[in-house]
């Protein structure tokens, strides 16, 4: 593991090459213990598991680095902030010595309900300062700064005033927060909304960037989906290799959660970032 | 439109049954956005119109759904088949999920089958659901240590009757009218040979052990017996009661010694209570 040329502002270290800890996996993990350089958790699946999942987690998390990744922070949702999820996932944070929690910019559910999507935000001044005022909230509770990813969407709001990469540089700046920059999130949503995706990476603000994620993604003629069930597309791999010119080395991550081949085939997508990592360095 | 306006709108389109015009046009979703005025709030695409977008998340929520509740109750996913979906689609629009994790999703479902008066071997899916609920209960449950038959036989037989017994967290004790455990352990059976649903009443033991969930049936007496174990009554309470039943309900004093070395060696207690728990 190298020091990071450039840095991220929190002092967050760069962990090197990991992928997420995926249950199909865990055989292969227990037995062989293989080399890799940390592992992303899904935060949700081992808040209120006391079993096989939550032995495997610590089992982990001694031997590994770990960085916590949510799906139901519901960060932008007009519904009140769930405070035994925040507890929770504090202490699972601090369980497992996790390097940092991440969730997403969206929001899961209103009026006490989840739909268990990544919802999108509108790109509008009023969403803008709410969401701020919740990063704000989080970060206190969880005693830590919160480390935000910018999704992947399929709509577009007619009310948004400013492009996400604005949205997204403005809130890590006024909550002062860290950013999780999806590659192939920024890729799928440039497809489906028709912008430019290197226009994008240039506007987040580098010294944010703690984490980076890779992943497959499904092409449906008319717009692409966010399937983490594939590799990487070489368009992907090149805007990764364009912001870490930027950010210097990061923490990255490959995603892969539909078809989930062997771990060492997911191992070899994600060691895929070396050379893009070096030429960076 | 106000953000909380908006999300309102949009949750209600999202999580809607039908098609996604009638997703639009329902109550919840028409109260925030009149269908006639969608594009005043969602663009279209070079190649989608604002409404097939929106269909793209309306699309996903009934599969997630799907696939949170055939995890957790794959006998009853096997057993209805084409109908699971049918069920899926009723069962949470009853219940949808309120909480951070889907694990929880389907807390309710053998209740919510309880109720389907006209679902066909609606008893037995609701011991089928109950079953595979307790199994899923019991995978999740807390961590606790073991306690094994010298702890037990460490207890000097003079205080052992006033003794309490903790039962490991994860002990589900379900009683069966159906041959709904037949049914469980048939579905990965290649020769497809599964059970019809017929009256058969049982009693099972789920636990889970080196993080494993295991599922044992017990007689009739000894569910008794570990019932009211479970619910903190002394051992010489629960001898006496279960003496002074009748017919199959009723145990006798012989019973108990095998029975408790089973249930120790199958991790059914994890402490003395009044003792530090082991671990």
């Amino acid at each position: 593991m190298t020091s990071t040329p450039h840095g991220n502002r929190f002092g967050f270290k760069d962990l090197g090459i990991g992928i997420g800890l995926r249950t199909v996996h865990y055989p292969h993990i227990l037995s062989k213990w293989p080399k890799i350089d940390w592992f992303e958790v899904l935060s949700e699946n081992y808040m209120d598991t006391g079993g096989r999942p939550a032995f495997i987690l610590d089992q982990v998390a001694e031997r590994y680095p770990v960085a916590l990744h949510g799906v139901s922070m519901s960060i932008g949702s007009t519904d009140p902030l769930n405070r035994e999820h925040l507890r929770k996932l504090k202490a699972l944070a601090d369980r497992t010595k996790a390097h940092w929690v991440s969730d997403h910019l969206c929001w899961t559910g209103v009026l006490g309900r989840n739909t268990h999507d990544l919802l999108p935000m509108p790109y509008t001044e009023e969403a803008l300062a709410h969401t701020i005022r919740r990063v704000k909230q989080v970060s206190e509770i969880l005693e830590r700064p919160l480390v935000i990813e910018n999704p992947s969407s399929y709509v577009e709001f007619k009310g948004s005033s400013m492009p996400e990469w604005t949205f997204l540089a403005r809130l890590a700046e006024a909550a002062d927060c860290g950013l999780l920059l999806d590659v192939n999130n920024v890729y799928v949503s440039s497809f489906n909304h028709r912008f430019d995706p290197v226009e994008y990476i240039n506007a987040i603000p580098a010294d944010r960037v703690v984490q980076y994620h890779l992943a497959g993604h499904t092409n449906k003629g008319t717009h692409i989906v966010d399937t983490h069930s594939d590799h990487a597309i070489d368009e992907v791999w090149k805007l990764y290799a364009l912001s870490c010119r930027r950010t210097g080395l990061v923490a990255t991550l490959y995603e892969w959660d539909d078809e989930i081949p062997p771990f060492d085939v997911v191992l070899a997508e994600a060691r895929k970032a070396e050379a893009y990592r070096k030429a960076a360095a | 439109m106000r953000l909380a306006s908006l999300q309102r709108w949009m949750q209600a389109v999202v999580v809607h049954p039908g098609t996604t015009e009638q997703a639009l046009r329902s109550p919840g979703a028409a109260a925030h956005l009149k269908p006639a005025r969608l594009e005043s709030v969602l663009l279209p695409s070079k190649t989608l119109s604002a409404a097939e977008r929106i269909a793209i998340y309306q699309e996903m929520y009934p599969l997630r759904m799907r696939d949170a509740l055939s995890s957790d109750y794959p006998g009853l996913d096997h057993f209805l088949g084409n109908r699971f979906w049918e069920f899926v689609t009723a069962y949470t629009s009853a219940h949808p999920s309120m909480g951070y994790t889907l694990n929880r999703l389907g807390d309710q479902v053998p209740a919510f089958l309880g109720r389907r008066n006209a679902l066909r071997h609606r008893a037995f899916l609701k011991d089928l659901a109950r079953l595979e609920l307790a199994i899923t209960e019991s995978f999740d449950s807390p961590e606790a240590g073991v306690l094994r038959a010298a702890d037990l036989e460490a207890i000097p037989p003079g205080r052992l009757g006033q003794t309490r017994l903790v039962t490991a967290p994860s002990l589900r004790l379900v009683d069966l009218e159906w041959n709904a455990a037949d049914y469980l352990d048939s579905i990965r059976d290649e020769s497809h040979k599964h059970p019809r649903p017929r009256r058969s009443r049982s009693f099972m033991a789920v636990v889970r052990r080196n993080y494993s969930v295991f599922r044992f049936p017990v007689s009739e007496a000894a569910f008794l017996v570990l019932s009211d174990l479970k619910e903190g009554r002394t051992i010489s309470t629960v001898a006496k009661r279960a003496m002074g039943r009748r017919g199959p309900r009723r145990a006798a004093a012989e019973d108990f010694a095998g029975w408790f070395r089973h249930w120790t060696a199958q991790g059914l207690f994890s402490g003395i209570r009044g003792r530090r728990s082991l671990g």
